[in-house]
């Protein structure tokens, strides 16, 4: 395939194009006009790198006209016929003005977040930069409204759907009561109830709501005695180191109870009729 | 009669000892075969029949000492209550022979079902103070009523389905299965043992001995003993699968739940052990067994019964530890049950009028205990409430006598002798009160709770520690007996009885009693007092009046004695005892401070407190506010008339919870500005007790609907429940659920409920609240509460259905209602409901609270037009199979279907299951419910008031519900709400009565067992009476016969003579009334519609008595008509009993219900046996 024409090389064609036809040319063979081109790029290219030379050489960054001038008179031009073939030609054809350059559009899709200016320091020619995300950071969802209000609304919406949803669902799969006469478009189905045997299993044990076994386990009463207990332990302790004497006693009584009290919870030992073991047949009659 | 007929020493024998043994207990058949003997010891040599009550079994063999056999017969009045009597329909009448049927095998009236005739050749055994041993085999086979068989229609083991049974009775209902002496005064120890199949656990009464392998290896046997002498009213038994949880801190606590509730039992049985600890503490005595157990089981008859070291309680009472209301229930209820360990179960009666002693004791003691975990706020309103109630059944009903065994003693002092009112008093109640299988179950339960109020009055009187001390010492005695053998005749000791009772508070306090007892246990009604005051601003006194007005309406009485008034002053808190002679008593009060408006100076109260107040609403007045018996001392009712700015102080102001809650009542009828401030600053009060915040949110609606033409703001309560439970940011939007203050708990739950009450001018709720309740549904978020918040939601879901009122009819008359007719409002209740009452069905919530509110609203939106009044929703859900909270609800709203606009296919779906349903605690409830809904109005010619429920109801009461007295009260109680005591209107008079066949209802297709019910075989339906055929059996023996051919002539003559007698009384009567000066409302006593009966009687009267006067009033009617009762009463009795030992009868009935059969005894060997003890 055919690389695509240089824009400056297209120019350089146009602008030989030109002066031919002042010249008087009508046409041109493509071969004559790629030559010319080929050697009007080499003049100029060798013209601009003289230039830039020259520049160097005296110590600057960007030629100044001087520096160009001294390159034509390396090259051997005169520089000064350049004036006068400006003035006397009289130039027909212009340049075609410069095609706006499209910038390659980026896809909408793909947009995300606004793209930040160039700064000042940057020339405004240079491409832009590319979206923030690609760079910065890249934000997979949009910020949660954190809102109080919304967000209690959004879930007492989200619960009230859901048990919409279920209640719907189980109201067309199942056998329904109606509370209106007609039978057409029963808009408040009432599920029918069915008997359940034993039926206080499902009321005593209810599963609307999942609570924490620790919840169901829990026991205010308890701590609060636990947290007594140690403060009186602790008073006790503080007790006995003042008095000597009968202090050790009740130490000693407090640590007995508790041992006793442990062993009593370990449930080891329960004595209750009705943990022991059924009696065979024989025992009875020995006994 | 030097000694006194009591329950205890009116049998000829006394018992010692008796086994029970139960080896066939078939769960497929429900039925039981069991064997008893009973160890008896003679009073007389002369003894020659044992009676014994016994009911509903098959008697195979009555066998004594072993050897020998011994005939009996066994007859049970209640199968057929009004024997001779087959036409009358009044309760008048059916009284009498109600009572005659019970006292017939009554115990304590040394009577009994089962008669056992000891042979002449076994006369030997019989010996003054020998033992003889009675035995008896016998069979259950589908009882009806004493033991409860609970078999779910499933599939599985027994754990799986939860197959379980227990005994239960209506107080002395042990005879329904197993044979006993079935009297409280009758002790003795037992031997218990029941063979059940190897998965099952049998909990019986006494200690556990051990538990035996059949040799089979495929059942066991639990072996009991119960050393300490107990009456066989109090044992029992449960037999199930049950999980068994050792109490952590007490290990002679076991407590049994069906399977899979284990975690439940856990949580509700964490604290029963401070019970126990409480009352051996207050009792300083230790708990008189070796052991307790208690039983949860489904089904129940009551919440809980108490019997000897065991007590049998619902399942329903299980919760779980995030539950909060019914925690309070069941903690009450456990306490109540170990209480009657010590009172009612260690300790028994003497005669069963003795009750209100046990109970009134124990109740006192769990009141003391919930006063010590519950807090005194919830105590003082607990008396308040019962105070209340009592007060209010004895002014519909009539005053309740706690002890109606023995009369008051006639007061030393002439005057004016009550003594004729008391005669009054006694009998006025449409049922008997002198057996307790013959008294309403209403009656029973307030006499309870006046026993109670009693006993809690004699604390008063004696003071609490002496109490407690004479408490101790009948625990104390009754220890010490319970360790002696019979022989000692120490056992009595373990009775209790009023006269016991007394004495013992004298030995310990050296206070004569008596008078107190006299006036407040042998005397029924209470005192209402009306107070009023004048301030005279020139002496400084306030002019008290106290009346006592209405001396004379039914169930008050008047009052004489101290009577405390409390004066709250300026100055402070005054006390002034006045004393009550008259039924008027003014007293001039000197008042402490002198009137001082504006003086800034705080205000000490009567708890010692000072605070400030804002006096510029005062009169001149120093009073701020006046109370009467603040203490509550007195069984009274009290009317105070006070303006209302003294209300409002008393309701800011006052410390005690029973005060506030009387400033909220009386509030109510004055629906100031100023009220509504008070109410409003009560509701915000956090250091106001939850219950009087929540009263005053409901007070505070009637007084908003009251101002509402000049109300102005949000509707009431808005402001304040946005502030207590909304949300920080958004205030319209309620906070997540935290239930951890109880008290907002109660208030978040009864504010909605209260503004649900709220109406604007047009009638209607205001719309405004009903998006407030809305959105409490919608933003209702539990998801971080520690608590369930089921019964929030459900009182959400009532709060809808308050909103509601009688629909604006839009469309025509006539036109079915659609769901596009609903109004939008309606709309959106109804899918809010129909939404929760889906989500039940996946997602059950505790005790379906949320489906019985749903329910209730769904009744009220029929009732009130909005939806069409269907039945068949509520049919569904009464079915046997659901929970019985929601067969409850659904069946009240049937109950008042029925009401509204029920046919009779209706009613007699509710009158199926009151008969049929196997559960016994939902008969009872359902009933209760008939009773405070009719289906129609007393005298009002209602639909419904037809004879087939006449005659149904009839049946019932008559011979069908021999087995549960219970109910069968509450049948009685239902007739007569339904017709008074008269014959109802509807059924044709007796001379009519050929012309409609009477017996047209036949209950005979309905239960065959029980189609030869000698009734029907006897009489046919005919309006000619036959007499009787008198067939007396030798065997029994009755004091005196008396003839009683020609009953019906002469009960006319005594009717003719009763007239005569009684026309002076009328004038006496109607003079009083024009006397005294009444409220309105108060002691009206004409006939105010037409009464069933009425025409009868007078009909009856023109026919016997041609000078007889025609008008009469009702009252004086009714009069007559007891009075007639009284001298009847015997020769029915007799009568019947007679007709009752006619043997064709017997034998009929040998064939369905008993057996008579006798095997001719081939063992006339064996003399020498007997036991001395």
């Amino acid at each position: 395939m055919e690389p695509q024409p240089n824009v400056y090389r297209k120019m350089l064609a146009a602008a030989i194009s030109s002066m031919l036809l002042e010249q008087g040319y009508d046409s041109v063979e493509r071969e004559a006009l790629g030559t010319l081109t080929e050697m009007m790029q080499a003049f100029i290219t060798e013209t601009a790198s003289l230039s830039k030379n020259y520049c160097e050489l005296a110590g600057r960054v960007e030629p100044v006209i001087a520096d160009v001038i001294l390159g034509f008179v390396e090259m051997g031009f005169n520089f000064n016929s350049l004036e006068s073939y400006y003035r006397t030609v009289k130039h027909s054809a212009v340049l075609p003005p410069l095609q706006q350059q499209q910038s390659q559009k980026q896809l909408s899709m793909l947009a995300a977040g606004s793209k930040q200016p160039l700064p000042s320091h940057i020339p405004q020619h240079l491409p832009q930069f590319p979206d923030p995300h690609a760079y910065v950071r890249t934000p997979t969802h949009k910020q949660p409204v954190i809102d109080y209000e919304s967000v209690r609304e959004k879930a007492a919406i989200q619960k009230r759907d859901m048990e919409k949803a279920l209640t719907k669902f189980l109201a067309k799969t199942s056998q329904t009561h109606n509370l209106f006469d007609t039978d057409e478009a029963n808009i408040f189905p009432l599920i029918a109830c069915k008997p359940v045997y034993p039926p206080y299993l499902s009321a005593l044990l209810p599963q609307d709501q999942i609570f924490d076994p620790e919840d169901l386990d829990f026991d205010p009463k308890s701590q609060i005695i636990q947290q007594q207990k140690n403060h009186d332990r602790a008073k006790k302790k503080i007790k006995a180191e003042i008095k000597t004497e009968p202090g050790e006693e009740v130490e000693q009584e407090v640590d007995h109870n508790e041992s006793k009290n442990s062993e009593d919870n370990q449930g080891g030992l329960i004595d209750n009729p009705y943990l022991a073991a059924t009696k065979m047949p024989g025992v009875m009659e020995i006994s | 009669m030097k000694k006194e007929r009591t329950g205890d020493n009116c049998r000829p024998f006394k018992l010692a000892h008796q086994i029970v043994s139960l080896t066939g207990i078939s769960f497929e058949r429900k039925s039981i075969i069991g064997f008893v003997e009973l160890t008896v010891v003679p009073l007389r040599d002369n003894l020659r029949m044992v009676k014994l009550n016994a009911k509903q079994c098959r008697i195979y063999r009555v066998s004594l000492n072993d050897h020998y056999e011994a005939h009996f017969q066994y007859f049970d009045p209640f199968l057929d209550v009004c024997q001779s009597d087959t036409d009358t329909r009044s309760l008048d009448a059916f009284s009498s022979h109600h009572l005659a049927a019970a006292l017939k095998v009554d115990p304590d009236n040394s009577s009994g079902e089962l008669v056992v005739t000891i042979p002449p050749e076994a006369a030997h055994l019989v010996a003054e103070g020998t033992a003889l041993r009675v035995g008896i085999e016998f069979s259950l086979e589908q009882s009806e009523g004493g033991i409860h068989f609970v078999v779910p229609p499933k599939e599985g083991s027994y754990a799986e389905r939860g197959v379980h049974l227990f005994t239960y009775g209506h107080q002395n209902s042990s005879r329904l299965w197993f044979p006993c002496v079935d009297s409280f005064a009758e002790t003795c120890t037992w031997k218990l043992e029941f063979t059940v199949e190897d998965e099952l656990t049998a909990i019986s009464n006494g200690d556990l001995n051990e538990v035996v392998y059949t040799p089979d290896m495929r059942r066991k046997t639990f072996h009991y003993s119960l050393n300490v002498p107990t009456c066989a009213p109090n044992i029992s038994l449960a037999v199930g699968p049950f999980e068994i949880f050792v109490d952590p801190y007490m290990h002679e606590v076991t407590h049994f739940c069906l399977p899979s509730l284990l975690p439940l039992l856990k949580v509700t049985t964490r604290y029963m052990h401070e019970a126990f600890e409480f009352y051996e503490e207050t009792l300083s005595n230790r708990y008189p067994y070796s052991c307790y157990k208690q039983v949860f089981v489904d089904e129940t008859h009551e919440d809980y019964r108490s019997y000897a070291t065991m007590s049998i309680l619902s399942v329903n009472l299980l919760h779980s530890a995030v539950i909060i209301d019914q925690v309070y229930i069941t903690r009450k209820a456990m306490a109540q049950a170990i209480a009657e360990q010590f009172f009612g179960c260690f300790i028994s009666m003497q005669n069963w009028s003795d009750v209100w002693l046990n109970k009134g004791i124990s109740q006192y003691l769990c009141g003391l205990y919930c006063k010590k975990s519950f807090g005194n706020n919830e105590y003082r309103e607990l008396i308040q409430s019962t105070l209340q109630d009592v007060v209010k059944y004895e002014e519909e009903f009539g005053g309740i006598v706690l002890d109606p065994s023995q009369p008051p003693a006639p007061l030393p002092v002439g005057g004016n002798a009550p003594q004729p009112n008391q005669k009054h008093c006694e009998e006025k109640f449409y049922f008997p009160t002198r057996n307790l299988h013959t008294m309403s179950p209403m009656y029973i339960d307030t006499l309870l709770k006046k026993a109670l109020l009693v006993m809690r009055m004699l604390e008063h009187r004696i003071g609490q520690e002496l109490l407690l001390q004479v408490f101790n010492k009948q625990l104390s005695l009754a220890t010490n007996a319970a360790q002696q053998k019979i022989g000692s005749g120490l056992w009595g000791h373990m009775l209790i009885s009023t006269n016991v009772f007394t004495k013992a508070i004298f030995t310990v306090t050296g206070k004569d009693m008596a008078v107190f007892i006299d006036q407040w246990v042998r005397t029924g009604g209470h005192a209402k007092f009306h107070l009023t005051s004048v301030f005279n601003r020139k002496r400084n006194t306030i002019e008290l009046e106290i009346r006592q007005d209405a001396t004379t309406s039914l169930g008050i009485r008047k009052y004489v004695g101290p009577l405390l008034v409390t004066l709250q002053e300026l100055d402070g808190t005054f006390k002034h005892n006045l004393q009550i002679e008259n039924t008027v008593v003014k007293a001039d009060i000197t008042c402490h401070s002198k009137s001082r408006r504006n003086k800034k100076k705080k205000i000490p109260l009567c708890t010692g407190e000072e605070v400030d107040m804002d006096l510029t609403s005062m009169d001149d007045s120093p009073v701020l506010w006046m109370r009467l018996d603040p203490e509550m001392t007195l069984l009274r009712s009290v009317v105070i008339e006070q303006p209302d700015y003294q209300w409002q102080y008393q309701l800011r102001h006052e410390r005690d919870v029973t005060a506030q809650m009387e400033a909220i009542v009386a509030l109510e009828r004055y629906p100031t500005p100023q009220t509504r401030l008070a109410l409003t600053d009560t509701i915000e009060n956090e250091q106001c007790y939850y219950k009087v915040r929540c009263r005053a949110a409901h007070c505070l609606t009637k007084v908003a609907n009251a101002m509402v033409s000049n109300w102005a703001g949000p509707p009431a309560m808005l402001a304040i429940f946005r502030k207590f439970f909304g949300s920080f940011a958004a205030p319209h939007i309620i906070r997540q659920n935290n239930f951890q203050n109880f008290q907002h708990y109660y208030l978040q739950k009864n504010i909605p409920l209260a503004m649900a009450g709220l109406r604007n001018t047009h009638g209607i709720c205001p719309p405004e609240v009903i998006r407030f309740l809305l959105d409490l549904f919608k933003y209702n978020d539990n998801s971080k509460n520690r608590h369930s918040d089921n019964y929030y939601r459900a009182s959400l879901v009532e709060a809808l259905g308050q909103t509601i009122t009688p629909v604006v009819s839009v469309v025509a008359q006539g036109t079915p209602i659609t769901a596009e007719s609903l109004s939008a409002d309606t709309k959106l209740i109804l899918e809010e409901i129909t939404r929760l009452l889906n989500l039940e069905k996946a997602l059950p919530c505790y005790k379906y609270t949320v489906s019985v509110a749903c329910l209730d609203a769904i009744r009220k939106l029929q009732k009130f037009g909005h939806l069409p009044s269907r039945p068949t929703l509520f049919k569904s859900y009464a079915v046997y199979g659901h929970f019985i909270d929601v067969r409850l609800a659904a069946l009240e709203c049937l109950v008042d279907f029925v009401k509204v606009d029920g046919k009779w296919d209706d009613l007699q779906y509710v009158l199926d299951i009151l008969e049929n349903d196997p559960d016994p605690g939902l008969k009872h409830k359902l009933a209760n419910l008939l009773i405070k809904h009719p289906p129609f109005k007393r005298a009002h010619r209602g639909k419904l008031d037809i004879p087939e429920l006449v005659e149904r109801l009839w049946t019932n009461i008559n011979c069908m519900l021999s087995h549960d007295s219970r109910l069968r009260c509450d049948l009685v109680d239902l007739y007569y709400t339904l017709y008074g005591t008269k014959r109802p209107v509807c059924i044709p008079l007796l001379e009519l009565a050929g012309i409609i066949d009477l017996g047209k209802y036949e209950p005979a297709a309905k239960r065959p067992k029980l189609a030869t019910i000698p009734k029907r075989a006897a009489s046919p339906p005919a309006p000619v009476k036959e007499v009787p055929q008198q067939v007396v059996m030798e065997t029994v023996e009755y004091v005196d016969l008396e003839v009683v051919a020609g009953e019906e002539k002469v009960e006319k003559e005594e009717e003719v003579m009763d007239i005569k007698v009684e026309s002076p009384v009328l004038q006496k009567q109607d003079y009083f009334s024009d006397n005294s000066v009444s409220l309105p409302g108060m002691g009206q006593s004409g006939p105010v519609g037409f009464e069933p009966g009425m025409f009868k009687k007078d009909g009856e009267k023109h026919k016997t008595d041609s000078s007889g006067k025609i008008k009469k009033k009702k009252k004086d009617k009714k009069k007559h008509k007891h009075k007639h009762k009284h001298k009847h009463e015997h020769k029915h009795g007799k009568d019947k009993e007679k007709k009752e030992k006619d043997p064709n009868k017997l034998r009929l009935k040998e064939e369905t219900l008993s057996s008579m059969s006798s095997t001719p005894s081939p063992n006339g060997m064996s003399l020498g046996s007997t036991e001395t003890i």
